[in-house]
């Protein structure tokens, strides 16, 4: 044997190999045979003989040699890619900084976007935990075409005829808020409930842990009052009492029969989890009539109808109610929202402005990297010239560096993973909680998947040009140069992938620059009222035993005058709603005697408040006067209204004395402005001034007032009076919460804060990443042309020329990256218009701002490689060749 | 074995046997067998090539192609190292094997 080969030399397939294998055996045999003195023929014709049957023989060896072949091949494939492998992290070993670099930033990139997907996912992708529950929706009335931008709730008359006159819902159920106070054993306790339509389990598809849920028959008006306990309370109140079912729980005072527990898993939709359900237990056409907006009613359609049929199917129902009943239902419409949409609607434009943010810090980490790989690679241009001397062809040598920049990205993948668990755990911080309690935030097979796909598409993209370019034709070159001269293509690529970064973190740093000015801007609006140094406390007094508000107001007025004179309190007012508490409550308003405008509110949002509340809340008053001790029951009923009011009822005109009713009837009640009071935001820093009404507690008292408390020391102490008090008036009425004033206000500011938080972390990110990569291309372009710069020296080219040029060269890709960025970050603003406050999406100092600093960052990281380009001996820089 | 009267696995122990000093081609490892065997253990030729392909794909063989004396392209066979620790494995059990049936075939009457 002389020469060998691996593979059959002409690869003309296996089944020719088999055949050239058997031919040659039976010549050589039948050489054999004419050696011992036979024929030719005779040879062939013996040889052919012994073989046996050469056309099964040939065919079983051709089944066999298929399989081994394709068997070797694989083998062949995976022992270069281990092979491969080894020479990637060799590599890596022997240049550790470029690797912890390399490493950490996709790890940084990669974990961001893992964990922002995971909390997208869970929230935006998928669906809600009822059973087919993309035929829910949330239903509502529309008053857009009376001026009024949010849904509303509907009047219980509407939703029967909604209800009973459709032909494409399933079922539609209705839910009002039930605030029920537990007393008998231990602590009266006050406990969120809702009130709901018999229907409301079998609509949402819910089934029992434990004995029954609700039913229609619960419904009836004379119904046997019976509650179901959600999992939660049944464990914390209960102790997860198995014997539960039949006991009876004294509710408001009166006795209501436990006959189910929800699973644990069951979380309503829309608002936080409640502990109680009952049935409404009541006609819907008794007390709240048309235009009174009380229910909240969710909806399954019939399986296979569109959201646009149902639309239509009930629109044509409430047309024919605004003709029957033009006073109450004109111009009043259907509003149908999917359920998922609804719930998770207040979590989406920031998951999405956030998740488009990491996207962009990963992409400019992989444009880094891909610039890093590309000056390592023109380094390596000797050895890879070898490999290829050596046979190695092109699409090998693209192989052997993509699989480098694989291991890369998988190191950074496996790390980024694991610091995407730990993030998403912050960013679950995101999602509103009641969102967060019905979606949950895991880690699931799809993140895992998403990471890896993710893992695999960086490595790719940021090695595939590195790899093309570093494994082009034309590699003798290089080896004859020892690698240093590199082509002006190589040069152009790095220089546009360098602008490309620049122009990715110009829009990131935009996006930042808004929402940052967005929550400076928010923090520094005045509220209207002191944001410190006052406590609400919330009671609820039971329907059973406060049947109407005078009552109600006994009590509230015997624990104010047992606190007045206290020396823990330095004041004590009382409102029926607090500021920033998410609730509110309007009424119908009609200026009287004035003629009807189009723009005239068809509401007013109220409060009741005792007579020191305005001034203890530092709320400005403009004109007229403040309520005093004598504006009581039986006395004129007066108001107070705020700057807005008065602009909107009474424009141009003086409000005081004028009088505003809550019905178009003579008999509806009517209050007399005494006082006009500065708009404050009641709803937080970012909401916008509503038309407001203040009343007289005295006038219009509450069954669940909120005390607002001014200790003169301590809270502590002003609490253990307020206690003291309530329990000495009433031993049975729990405090249903306490607020401290900051805390409502850090928690109105929270998410702005956390999104310019976080947004400005990865805007950074972004710029030192881009700052970097101008550095390196700046630093290897000066390296590179030191030869160049030594000749200009030599021929008395001045220090600073040079200097001049090299930063020339950094400035001209600051400009025109800058330039990209800035028309990209154009359409940015209008991507997280929703969350700016205070600020237009083409705010002129975030756009003045964003290109002075990245210009500057430029020309510092260009300063550094001009210095060493001006400092070049011209001797040395010549000798070196 | 197709056409093989030989005992089984007899074949397969012969070819690892005659690439263990060195790599061959078909015909001479055919050739060997039936030197080797005093041309005793006569089977069908043909019946070596599938045993031979057998072996390759289960990786005791391996193979590379070089040129014989006659300067003739072919197909060699060489051990591999499994091939190696394979061929040691048989030769053991077929020792034993064959005292055992040497025994029982020259026992006395029972």
């Amino acid at each position: 044997m002389k020469k060998t080969f691996h593979l059959s030399p002409g690869h003309d397939g296996p089944s020719e190999d088999v055949r050239r294998e058997i031919e040659l055996h039976l010549e050589m045999r039948a050489r054999e045979f004419e050696s011992q003195g036979m024929t030719r023929d005779a040879a062939r014709k013996a040889a052919l003989e012994a073989f046996g049957d050469r056309a099964a023989i040939e065919a079983e060896v051709r089944a066999l040699r298929g399989t081994t072949v394709r068997v070797r091949g694989r083998r062949e494939w995976v022992q270069e890619l281990l092979y491969d492998f080894r020479i990637a992290l060799r590599g890596l070993r022997r240049t550790p900084g470029f690797t912890v670099v390399a490493v950490l930033t996709l790890a940084l990139g990669i974990g961001a976007n893992s964990s922002l997907f995971s909390v997208l996912r869970s929230v935006l992708l998928r669906p809600l935990p009822y059973p087919n529950a993309d035929e829910l929706v949330q239903v509502w009335s529309d008053h857009r075409a009376l001026g009024r931008a949010q849904p509303e709730w509907l009047p219980p008359p509407d939703f029967v005829d909604w209800r009973d006159g459709n032909r494409t819902f399933a079922g539609m159920a209705a839910y009002q808020g039930w605030g029920p106070d537990f007393t008998g054993s231990g602590e009266p306790e006050a406990l969120g409930g809702v009130s709901v339509s018999g229907n409301y389990f079998s609509v949402l598809g819910t089934r029992p842990a434990l004995g029954r849920l609700l039913t229609m028959a619960d419904d009836d008006a004379g119904a046997e009052p019976v509650v179901v306990l959600s999992d939660a309370v049944w464990r914390r109140r209960f102790g997860a009492d198995p014997g539960i079912l039949g006991k009876q729980l004294q509710l408001n005072g009166e006795p209501w029969t436990v006959v189910g527990v929800l699973p644990p898993e069951f979380h309503p939709p829309l608002g936080v989890s409640p502990e109680l359900f009952r049935a409404l237990r009541r006609p819907a056409t008794s007390g709240c009539g048309r235009g009174c907006y009380v229910w909240r009613v969710i909806g399954r359609m019939k399986p296979g109808v569109t959201i646009e049929q149902a639309s239509a199917d009930l629109g044509s129902i409430a047309a024919r109610l605004a003709r029957e009943f033009p006073g109450t239902n004109e111009k009043v419409g259907v509003w149908l929202i999917p359920l998922h949409a609804q719930i998770t609607g207040p979590a989406r434009d920031p998951l999405l402005a956030l998740g488009a943010a990491v996207g962009f810090v990963l992409l400019i980490a992989c444009v880094n990297l891909a610039n890093l790989l590309l000056v390592r690679g023109a380094g390596r241009a000797r050895e890879l010239g070898v490999r290829a001397a050596l046979g190695a062809g092109r699409g090998r040598l693209i192989r052997q560096l993509l699989t480098e920049s694989t291991v890369l990205a998988l190191i950074g993948g496996g790390l980024g993973f694991l610091l995407g668990a730990a993030g998403s755990r912050v960013l679950s911080t995101l999602v509103p909680d009641n969102v967060r309690h019905i979606q949950g935030i895991q880690l699931d097979g799809a993140v895992i998947l998403f990471t890896a796909v993710l893992t695999l598409l960086s490595g790719a993209l940021f090695g595939l040009l590195p790899a093309l370019q570093a494994a082009r034709p034309g590699l003798m070159g290089a080896l004859k140069s020892g690698g240093r001269e590199i082509g002006g293509a190589a040069d152009r690529l790095r220089s546009g992938l360098v602008v490309a970064e620049l122009a990715f973190a110009v829009v990131l740093l935009v996006g930042a620059g808004l929402l940052v000015r967005s929550f400076l801007l928010m923090q520094r609006v005045d509220l209207g009222y002191r944001t410190s140094g006052i406590t609400f406390v919330g009671i609820g007094l039971p329907r059973a035993r406060y049947p109407d508000g005078a009552r109600a107001l006994l009590t509230v007025d015997d624990v104010l005058s047992r606190l007045r004179g206290n020396p823990a309190m330095r004041t004590v007012e009382v409102t029926d709603l607090p500021p920033l508490s998410a609730g509110d409550q309007d009424v119908t308003a009609i200026p009287v005697g004035e003629p009807r405008r189009k723009d005239q509110p068809e509401a007013i949002w109220y409060r009741s408040v005792t007579p020191g509340y305005i001034p203890q809340m530092g709320m400005r008053l403009v004109a007229g006067r403040n309520f005093t001790p004598d504006d009581r029951r039986g006395s004129v009923e007066v108001g107070i209204i705020n700057e807005a009011a008065a602009g909107r009822f009474w424009p141009g005109k003086n409000p005081l004395g004028r009088v505003l009713a809550q019905g178009e009837d003579s008999t509806a009640p009517r209050v007399t402005i005494v006082g006009v009071v500065a708009s404050a935001r009641h709803d937080g820093p970012n909401q916008p001034y509503k038309v407001e009404l203040f009343v007289p507690f005295a006038q219009a008292p509450s069954r669940g007032p909120t005390f607002v408390l001014e200790p003169a020391r301590d809270l502590e102490s002003a609490m253990a009076v307020f206690r003291q008090a309530l329990h000495e008036v009433d031993p049975l009425v729990p405090v249903a919460g306490v607020d401290r004033m900051e805390e409502l206000v850090g928690t109105a500011l929270s998410l702005p804060r956390l999104y310019a938080l976080l947004i400005g972390i990865f805007a950074a990110a972004a710029l030192l990443l881009a700052v970097l990569g101008v550095y390196g291309v700046m630093a290897y372009t000066v390296a590179q042309r030191q030869r160049e710069i030594g000749v200009r020296l030599a021929l008395g080219a001045a220090p600073s020329r040079i200097r001049r040029l090299v930063l020339g060269q950094g400035g001209k890709l600051a400009l025109v990256g800058t330039g990209f960025g800035l028309l990209a970050a154009l359409a940015v603003g209008k991507l997280i218009g929703s969350l700016l406050f205070g600020v237009s999406a083409l705010d002129a100092p975030t756009f003045i701002a964003v290109p002075l600093i990245l210009g500057g960052m430029t020309v510092l990281a260009s300063w550094l490689p001009a210095r060493r380009a001006m400092r070049v001996d011209p001797l040395v820089a010549m000798r070196d060749e | 074995m197709a056409g093989s009267d030989l005992y089984t696995g007899s074949l397969d122990l012969l070819i690892l046997k005659a690439t263990s000093w060195g790599p061959l081609h078909g015909y001479a490892i055919g050739r060997w067998i039936r030197q080797s065997t005093d041309e005793a253990l006569a089977v069908q030729e043909g019946a070596l090539y599938p045993a031979l392909h057998r072996l390759e794909r289960q990786g005791y063989l391996d193979e590379e192609w070089g040129l014989t004396d006659t300067n003739r392209e072919a197909k060699f066979y060489k051990l591999t190292r499994t091939g190696r620790r394979q061929l040691q494995t048989e030769l053991v059990r077929w020792r034993r094997y064959a005292r055992l049936m040497t025994a029982a075939l020259t026992a006395a009457r029972p």
